[in-house]
């Protein structure tokens, strides 16, 4: 009788030894599990391709990076629409050597003139529209739609960055920089005007 | 009576939040419906002026098309074994065509005399590191394209930007593959030989010179990018 009493305590002490050790060894075998139900956010991967390659000659004595906030609203039976997105661009302001007139330069002695091209916008293509951020949406939205509010940005930001403001402190800047170059391959005199 | 008033009530109310949730399908040859009106109502500028002297020398134009199939996914880790299945709920894919331009230019903010040597008529001029930016980039938006299963919602606005981003960085990440770099110095010499020319050095007596040969480990140092 006591002898049976000892065996039960036994297999009962050595249960509650394997429980605790199976315990821990099942805690210390999930403690990474985790489960996450959701997309892919990775674009795939595909190849970048070169349609052109050009020879340029472009000075650049000003650059005009702006952001636009533009949006859209449309009203429906019951509800409102409204599309809001963060444009960014950058407007480069300065001369085309390609064209230049021929006798652009003329030197003597110690003395130069130099007559650049009017100062202009250097690229129409001045929107970074892959950088776009999205501020606001609701509803549904169409490529139409986003291709109406890009429009917009770039008309906004060539109203507001190609001023005569900005396109006289490019004139300034280009004939300090003209000079500076000028002075430094030896030339004392140095005249710099630009066409209009 | 009471419960046919309740019932009608209730189909009314159901009929108008399905209308109310109606979306409207993106094709292209969709007319446009009589009843939107669009208008503006929050325009901002934020604007950063800066001089510069920068003499861009090459541009190259390029294209991709990015793709992303979006598939719900269920993953994780049960016993240390991981596990990554395909949840049949529907599919939504979308191609997003895309073009950019990069160009390689030439800072001449810090060029002074010491990076100009004359010995009798011959010049040599030490031109700094060329750099490369994207300075810009267009989705084609007529030619996006996406199919999205019944049981699932179209792209959003938040999404189509983040894989147009995507797609933007690894242009830039393409960079040291495309040689622009290269193109660059040999373009800056055709644009300086003529002008030194004109102020009077004969061609065999010009040099335009760079500090050195670049290659695609130097390129990472020499991108510039707006973000």
């Amino acid at each position: 009788m006591k002898v049976l009493t000892y065996i039960k305590i036994g297999i009962g002490a050595l249960v509650v030894v394997l429980l605790i050790v199976g315990f821990f060894w099942l805690k210390n075998l999930t403690k990474n599990d985790h489960i996450d139900l959701g997309p892919d956010e990775d674009i795939d991967i595909t190849p970048t391709q070169i349609q052109s390659i050009k020879a340029i000659g472009e000075w650049e004595f000003l650059s005009v990076s702006a952001e636009e906030l533009v949006d859209t609203t449309r009203r429906r039976l019951l509800m409102k629409d409204e599309l809001a997105r963060i444009y960014y661009g950058t407007l480069r302001l300065g001369v085309d050597m390609h064209q230049v007139k021929p006798g652009w330069i003329k030197t003597s002695g110690d003395s130069i003139t130099m007559t650049l091209p009017a100062i202009g916008l250097l690229d129409k293509d001045f929107i970074d529209e892959a950088r776009t951020r999205p501020f606001y949406e609701s509803g549904s939205w169409t490529a139409e739609d986003r291709e109406i509010l890009f429009k917009k940005a770039y008309r906004m930001m060539t109203q507001h960055c190609l001023t005569k403001e900005n396109l006289q402190a490019a004139e300034a800047n280009g004939q300090e920089q003209f000079r500076n170059m000028l002075q430094s391959m030896g030339y004392k005199h140095v005249m710099i005007t630009f066409e209009k | 009576m009471r419960k046919y008033v309740l019932f009608t009530c209730a189909v009314l109310v159901v009929l108008g939040l399905l209308f109310c949730h109606s979306r409207i399908v993106h094709e292209d040859t969709e007319a446009p419906d009589p009843v939107v009106q669009a208008i503006d109502t929050v325009p901002m500028l934020v604007t950063q002026v800066q001089q510069c002297a920068k003499l861009y020398t090459a541009e190259y134009r390029v294209h991709k098309i990015i793709t992303h199939d979006d598939v719900i996914r269920l993953k994780g880790t049960v016993l240390q074994r991981d596990f990554n299945l395909k949840v049949p709920l529907g599919d939504r894919k979308i191609a997003i065509p895309m073009d950019a331009k990069l160009k390689a230019y030439i800072d001449f903010s810090q060029f002074s005399e010491r990076n100009i040597e004359r010995q009798g008529d011959k010049i040599t001029i030490l031109l700094p590191d060329p750099k490369v930016t994207m300075t810009s980039s267009k989705i084609d938006q007529k030619n996006v394209r996406q199919y999205v299963a019944l049981t699932r919602a179209y792209f959003s606005d938040a999404e189509l930007a983040n894989y147009q981003q995507q797609g933007r960085a690894a242009i830039i990440a393409d960079i040291p593959k495309l040689g622009i770099l290269e193109t660059a110095q040999a373009n800056a010499a055709k644009v300086l030989v003529p002008m030194l020319k004109d102020m009077g050095y004969e061609e065999k007596n010009i040099t335009v010179a760079f500090r050195k040969q670049y290659g695609a480990d130097d390129i990472l140092q020499l991108i510039r990018s707006e973000e």
